[in-house]
């Protein structure tokens, strides 16, 4: 750094101005201002008057559906992070793969709901539907990764970061040409609609799914991470990929495999958002991708474990940030700002704590 | 007969249907359907339709390696394997006709919006679909047989040819633009243009075929000799170069005149991505910082010109005072935006700067975002409106050019901007920063090490990047008069970053031809804007795999691009001791 002192004796003399570390004096405001404005927002929401203020029964709440998005949340980071983990390389278009699985399950579950097939029986309905869903993010993860990936894998980081940028952009936009811009609506088993007792508690059944599912997926992943001999190359490529090939590793098959594993979860991430939020459009990807990427790198990015931790605790973050912190502030309507929040808590964790919640610090430079 | 490989052209032929199928599906043939290129039975439709088994055909024959030599496709074989492929991009077409009609296309259409029963009729051309099919598959003969003789052609025959196809293609695709012209310096363009189809007419088209083919077959005789002359020319006395530029900025003086309000209108918008284009390439094509919300910089500068010159709130109730306004004149507060942008690009920059370039990337998209969700937030609404915006901005009048009504008077006022925008660019680039710039992109800690003060060139550049896109910004606001939150989303983070990518990062002419032909065309064909994103994602995916350098490449980075590719291959290694006279007398 040019801060530091310098051996030939004909030093530009820096002013003491200069000298200064701006960096770390700038970082500490930040993070004295930040530290101040939650205590402060965390302390006048929770003192305001009674009428006012949120119930116990709406903090309740408001945990319930932070976990059961984050769960949703996690699936999809781990799209990301298995990615990362392989290539080093932020797969930008992961949410489009997401979108696609949602897209392509909606015409099953759609026409299934016209025809009564899926009230009728609605286990072997639902599964026809995953399936779909995985499908389609596979195939389409998979030609991703063949067509605009491959080719540059040995290129400057960057690139490869652009062409997902672009990918990203022209899936969004291919399926709204094929499929029109509208959102449309895709129906729930009747099934998943109510709620179900569960320690005292009345919870929303599909909340119920969302986190079940997800943890076992997320186990099922780790398992498969840990356990099988596809598994054990991943780890062998992400570790080195050159060397991983010496060993006689096909990179370029557990590359695929990796995309296809990460493609699987964010079909049935898509499937489980679609029947929470009830309808599929487009853009559905956008803003849910970059939320699962905040997530992986909160957690860590790389690590399977991080993605998961990271999803919860944004999905925690963005359920009870914006109420605890900004409606003591009166800022009108407060979840607007939800994903403003997401990005916030993104900007600040590179900030901070680049490496994640879990991680090595590995991702502070080069 | 030898020489055929069937299973290559099957598998090119299946991709050239997908191709095709894609293009039908995606809406593309239909809606370009009625776009006259020449008469009326040229229509870019039809292109569309012939195009991909042609190209499938050029694609597989092209020269492959055997046994180490490069081997060039006889004609015969040429004919009949783009024949071959040309049959299966046609039947895959034909058989998806068919299918459609056997399951009933309005079945179809539910799933897929564009497969309605206009694009039967157009593919059919209006008769029964089994004649329709064979129609198919007979351009798919036809235009495949083309391609594979196009392959195996003498290049010497094929350029001249290429260049008439292309300059047809473009001049009808300008049929808004250079008809307009041609009545304004008092030229009868119906001969050139049919006033009935809008297209060009087929003498007119007869006439451009035959002068590109010439002009193209003198740039192959003269041509090099001429350009390889000027170069030297200008080599030795730079007033040739300086002069080249003077015409060029006489051709873009005189634009507004020749081509009316319509077209103006769209060079504005031009002008404004060119300024984007400038901002973001010292930031992202100078020092290597990949910055994904560059949106909040053209935001910021909206904004802040519209507060600064004493615009309005919208509201439901009419029109209400914000809670921070001033009265500047434009030309005093599009300074002091410029000034707060660059200071706000050091304190976006000064916490971000440590990471490494992809995060660097996902930081400035995510800050990108909460600009924009600021922008809609009701938060926010007592000073910038929320989602109802802002109305009433200056409209920075001076005597009788009004460049907020008037799209010709704007055109200037943007051009006077970019063209400030470019020298100042274009001085950074040559000068110690901007070699401090370079050094850095390459590599951050061995410019680090030769003394380079990298956090202080980093901040300059985000300031700088900010302040010639804040002026983007407030450049928009004046030509609207307007605001609202939907201008300010992450699609113009990725505009401007198609608009400097497709050019050539670090390449000034190559920001200009980016804005023209990725703002330009769009703007000028009413049909394309719809696909305007599409075609910013496909661009973006295919420059970056086939010409990372752009189209108008900067001459150094393209040096260290080519070098990349020479220390990755070894072969080419072993070969470099030949040639490392030549590169050690390469500027470094």
């Amino acid at each position: 750094m040019a801060t530091e002192p310098s051996a030939p004796a004909k030093t530009v003399q820096m002013s003491r101005f200069e000298r200064l570390p701006w960096r770390k004096v700038i970082l500490t405001a930040l993070s004295v201002a930040i530290v101040a404005f939650v205590v402060v927002g965390a302390w006048k929401t929770l003192t305001l008057p009674a009428g006012e203020r949120f119930s116990a029964a709406s903090w309740r709440d408001f945990v319930i559906l932070g976990l059961a998005q984050g769960a949703i949340i996690a699936l999809i980071a781990l799209g990301y992070t298995l990615v990362y983990g392989i290539l080093r390389m932020i797969n930008f278009a992961h949410g489009e793969i997401f979108m696609v699985g949602a897209f392509a399950s909606f015409f099953f579950v759609d026409a299934y709901a016209r025809s009564g097939f899926l009230d009728r029986h609605h286990i072997p309905a639902t599964i026809i539907v995953l399936f779909v869903a995985m499908s389609a993010s596979v195939i389409v993860a998979v030609l991703l990764e063949r067509i605009a990936y491959r080719p540059l894998r040995e290129a400057p980081r960057l690139v490869p970061l652009i062409t997902a940028i672009g990918a990203s952009l022209f899936l969004q936009n291919t399926f709204r040409g094929f499929f029109g811009s509208a959102s449309r609506g895709y129906p729930r088993p009747q099934v998943l609609t109510g709620t179900w007792p569960i320690f005292g508690l009345k919870i929303d059944r599909m909340e119920v799914v969302v986190f079940v599912s997800s943890a076992v997926a997320m186990i099922g992943l780790s398992l498969f991470v840990s356990r099988t001999l596809t598994g054990k190359s991943m780890r062998a490529v992400s570790e080195d990929r050159d060397i991983a090939s010496l060993m006689g590793i096909d990179v370029d098959r557990v590359v695929v495999t990796t995309f296809a594993i990460g493609g699987m979860l964010a079909g049935i991430a898509a499937v489980l958002f679609s029947f929470t939020f009830e309808q599929v459009n487009f853009l559905m990807g956008a803003r849910p991708g970059i939320a699962a990427f905040t997530a992986a790198v909160l957690g860590g990015i790389g690590s399977i474990g991080g993605a998961a931790l990271g999803g919860f605790t944004l999905g925690l973050l963005q359920s009870l940030g914006p109420a605890l912190l900004l409606t003591g502030y009166g800022v009108p309507s407060p979840f607007q700002l939800k994903d403003a929040f997401t990005f916030l808590v993104l900007v600040l964790v590179l900030v901070f704590r680049p490496g994640g919640l879990l991680g090595t610090g590995e991702a502070e430079k080069v | 007969m030898e020489g055929l490989r069937v299973r290559s052209y099957i598998r090119a032929g299946l991709v050239g249907g997908i191709v095709a199928i894609y293009l039908m599906l995606e809406g593309l043939v239909e809606r370009f359907g009625e776009l006259n290129l020449i008469g009326d039975q040229v229509t870019l439709g039809r292109v569309l339709l012939a195009l991909p088994p042609a190209v499938a055909a050029f694609v597989v024959m092209r020269p492959r390696t055997e046994a180490g030599r490069l081997v060039q496709p006889e004609r015969r074989a040429g004919t009949v394997g783009g024949a071959l492929t040309g049959l299966v991009t046609g039947g895959v077409m034909a058989v998806a006709l068919l299918w459609a009609d056997w399951f009933g296309i309005d079945r179809v259409r539910a799933v897929f919006v564009a497969a309605s029963p206009a694009l039967v009729e157009f593919l059919t051309f209006g008769r029964t679909i089994v004649t329709g099919a064979l129609i198919l598959l007979s351009v798919g003969v036809i235009s495949g047989a083309l391609g594979g003789v196009a392959r195996t052609t003498d290049p010497g025959l094929r350029r001249p040819l290429t260049a008439g196809l292309s300059a047809l293609i473009v001049f009808g695709l300008l049929q808004r633009v250079i008809p307009i012209a041609m009545v304004e310096i008092g030229l009868t363009p119906d001969w050139l243009y049919s006033p009935i189809t809008k297209g060009l007419t087929w003498e007119g088209a007869a006439v451009v075929f035959v002068v590109a083919v010439a002009a193209s077959i003198f740039w192959e005789r003269r041509g090099r000799a001429l350009r390889a002359e000027l170069r030297a020319a200008s080599d030795e006395r730079p007033s040739v170069k300086f002069s080249v530029f003077l015409v060029l900025l006489a051709i873009a003086a005189v634009l507004p005149l020749l081509l009316g309000a319509v077209v103006s209108e769209v060079l504005g918008q031009v002008m404004i991505f060119m300024l984007l284009g400038l901002g973001l390439n010292i930031v992202v094509g100078f020092a290597g910082l990949l910055d994904l919300g560059y949106v909040a910089f053209f935001a910021f500068g909206a904004y802040t010109c519209a507060l600064l010159t004493g615009a309005t709130l919208n509201t439901t109730t009419g029109a209400a005072a914000p809670a921070l306004s001033f009265h500047l004149s434009f030309y005093i507060a599009v300074w002091i935006v410029a000034l707060l942008a660059a200071g706000l690009g050091v304190l976006i920059g000064a916490p971000v700067l440590r990471l490494r370039g992809d995060y660097l990337a996902i930081v400035t998209l995510g800050l990108g975002e909460i600009v924009s969700i600021l922008t809609t937030s009701n938060w926010l609404q007592p000073i910038i409106g929320g989602a109802q915006g802002m109305r009433g901005v200056t409209k920075a009048q001076i005597g009788i050019l009004n460049f907020q009504d008037n799209p010709q008077h704007f055109y200037y006022l943007g051009l006077a901007f970019v063209l400030l925008a470019l020298f100042v660019s274009w001085r950074l680039s040559a000068s110690r920063i901007g070699r401090a710039w370079n050094a850095m992109r390459e590599d951050e800690q061995v410019a680090d090490a030769m003394g380079i003060n990298t956090t202080r060139f980093k901040l300059l550049a985000f300031a700088m990047g900010g302040a010639i896109g804040s002026v983007g910004g407030a450049l928009f606001a004046v030509n609207l008069g307007s605001l609202t939150p939907a201008s300010f989303v992450i699609f113009v983070s990725i505009t401007a970053l198609a608009v400097v990518i497709l050019g050539g990062l670090g390449s000034l002419p190559g920001v200009i031809v980016g804005a023209l032909v990725l703002i330009g065309l769009p703007g000028l064909l009413r049909e394309f804007e719809e696909y305007r994103l599409l075609i910013y994602g496909g661009t973006l995916v295919a420059i970056m795999v086939l010409r990372p350098q752009g189209l108008v490449p900067n001459v150094r980075r393209m040096r260290e691009l080519k070098e990349d590719e020479r220390s990755q291959d070894a072969w080419a290694q072993a070969q470099a001791g030949a040639d490392d006279g030549v590169a050690a007398e390469e500027p470094a």
